[in-house]
């Protein structure tokens, strides 16, 4: 017996939410299982995917007003506390002369893209019309490094670092659109304003672009009221199980860490019998200890790590896939962002499963370019050189470029310095993935179970480890993670 | 056995690497579906620049003419074009 029923298999089913009657249900159903999930902006969703399914011949023209909207309403991308930080440093005064600012380099930003779109398009086999995205990201890099460097002051400081905070979150979303320029038939820039940050990441503020760009979302799209019904309705079943993941993580983390219920707790404790967790500490906590000269008993050193990756195995399909869920329901039935990830045979399968818009960027704008280019007669070469560049090189460019925040509180070559442990964390990442595509094919299906269950342990307690390193923060150096890392198997660092 | 069948032979290896023995029609989309993973476009890219002699460097990457039987065709019918 299923726990999620297959309602996208259900004939009568499809036919009824192909009908307004049947429209207004699964809008209405869609806003409770949003609700249940904890999104806080349920209505305004339920709202514009409603109307989508109303109107599905102005769907991306619709598309791209809900981003203007959800951009104008919901600006969560955004990276406000920087810009509120470098007018405080300034002494720009908050209110309605910042906010308009902020508005008009945000247009500025927006021009700016519309022109680069345009001249990729007339001009293909100029320097920027042949590599748009390494030019466009180059330049942001070389934005943030002289803000970052400079001795800048007054209105310049204020003019750069509001630029970077505003592009720097649309970054990936514009590389889609100007490879998608890049390609014979591509939207009109109209139509890829609605890819930029669309209004279905709700309250989500990832900046990674799940559902890509303009030419997945034309593969994509539902061109039938048929396969808007089997969409919406696989996004109503993925919302389902994104339910029943999000109990399963409440009661994982009042279980091993308690303070989830404060207040049923309190209620337990007065009445004399307290709600008992096992108090296992954060990986964080467990990493602050170890900074500060405390290890922690071997014991719980495994269990916060073991925890962490259980946490972040159900949390990271929970975020992910409630955006994949409003996508589908908006009318683009679009791959799920995490899929069986234990299933994996393999770490670059695991990779494949675990994270698939992130590792599907990557591939797109790191490994492909170095793969046609470079190394073209070293086979084994060739694919380890492409690997490197997306799984470290990549990674390393896409979390320096959104952290941003860090080069201006730190100065650039600090917080670059400071990347250490995320540069350790993706440099092990990079090499673990050539070594398992050099090796070869995942298990085939006919492998005997066993066979397949003990290479998926390998992969898990691969990535469980690995997970110590990946931190992109700046709140400790590479040595207090290694010497918790060599703790683990009681060894001295 | 002509170019489009030896194609659609080897797209029919990858899917069932992984279990997919479901059939696919020339305009089917395989890449952008989901039915082929990145691992499986670079098999099938590398199958094209050794088989067909595609030089992607020259004329550009892109994933949407891997997509389907139908515009893998037509990228080999490109490249032949070019080569003479």
């Amino acid at each position: 017996m299923r726990i999620v029923p297959q309602l996208d298999r259900q004939s009568r089913l499809i036919v009824l939410v192909q009908k307004p009657t049947g429209k207004i249900a699964i809008s209405l159903a869609f806003a409770v299982l949003l609700l249940l999930n904890g999104e806080s902006l349920y209505i305004e969703l339920a709202t514009i995917a409603a109307a989508l399914s109303f109107f599905p011949r102005q769907r991306r023209i619709m598309l791209s007003g809900a981003t203007l909207y959800w951009l104008l309403v919901h600006p969560n991308l955004i990276r406000r506390s920087l810009i509120h930080s470098v007018a405080a440093a300034e002494g720009f005064a908050e209110g309605w002369r910042l906010g308009l600012l902020t508005a008009a380099t945000m247009c500025a930003v927006l021009g700016a893209l519309g022109l680069l779109l345009g001249f990729v398009g007339k001009r293909p086999n100029h320097l920027v019309g042949k590599r748009p995205v390494l030019v466009m990201v180059v330049s942001f890099l070389c934005l943030l490094m002289a803000a970052g460097t400079l001795p800048l002051h007054g209105a310049p400081r204020i003019a750069a670092w509001m630029l970077l905070a505003l592009a720097g979150p649309y970054l990936w979303f514009f590389a889609y659109a100007l490879d998608d320029y890049a390609s014979r038939a591509h939207d009109p820039y109209r139509l890829q304003i609605g890819t930029f940050f669309p209004f279905w990441v709700g309250s989500n503020s990832s900046s990674t672009p799940i559902g890509k760009g303009a030419a997945y979302l034309r593969k994509m799209e539902a061109h039938t009221p048929k396969d808007l019904a089997v969409a919406q309705l696989k996004a109503i079943k993925l919302l389902i199980w994104l339910l029943y993941l999000r109990l399963a993580l409440t009661v994982f983390h009042a279980i091993v860490y308690g303070g989830v219920f404060p207040a049923a707790e309190a209620f337990f404790r007065a009445r004399g019998f307290p709600l008992l967790n096992l108090g296992v500490p954060t990986l964080a906590a467990a990493l602050d200890q170890t900074a500060a000269g405390h290890l922690p008993r071997l014991s719980v050193a495994w269990a916060a790590v073991v925890a962490h990756f259980i946490a972040a195995l159900v949390g990271v399909p929970i975020a992910g896939n409630m955006v994949v869920a409003c996508t589908r329901m908006a009318g683009f039935n679009i791959l799920r962002n995490t899929y069986k990830p234990l299933y994996a045979t393999t770490v670059a399968e695991f990779w494949n499963r675990f994270y698939f818009y992130f590792k599907e960027l990557l591939v797109e704008f790191f490994f492909f370019p170095t793969y046609v280019r470079y190394f073209k007669r070293h086979r084994r070469l060739r694919l380890a050189a492409a690997t490197f560049a997306a799984a470290t090189l990549g990674n390393l460019v896409y979390h320096f470029c959104r952290d941003s925040e860090y080069v201006f509180e730190m100065g650039f070559w600090p917080a670059l310095a400071g990347l250490q442990v995320y540069a350790f964390y993706a440099l092990v990442l990079g090499g673990a993935i050539a070594v398992s595509q050099l090796r070869g094919k995942r298990a085939p299906e006919t492998l005997p179970l066993y066979r397949r269950a003990m290479s998926s342990a390998g992969v898990i307690g691969f990535y469980c480890l690995l997970e110590i390193f990946d931190d992109e923060g700046r709140g400790h150096l590479l040595r207090t993670h290694l010497a918790f890392f060599v703790h683990l198997f009681a060894l001295p660092l | 056995m002509n170019d489009r069948l030896m194609v659609r032979a080897f797209l029919r290896d990858l899917l069932e690497r992984t279990g997919d023995r479901d059939g696919f029609a020339d305009c089917d989309s395989l890449v952008m579906s989901g039915r082929l993973d990145s691992v499986d476009t670079l098999d099938l890219l590398v199958f094209l620049e050794e088989k067909y002699g595609v030089d992607f460097a020259e004329r550009g990457f892109d994933r949407d003419d891997l997509d389907s039987l139908d515009s893998v065709m037509s990228l080999i019918g490109v490249a032949r074009g070019t080569s003479r």
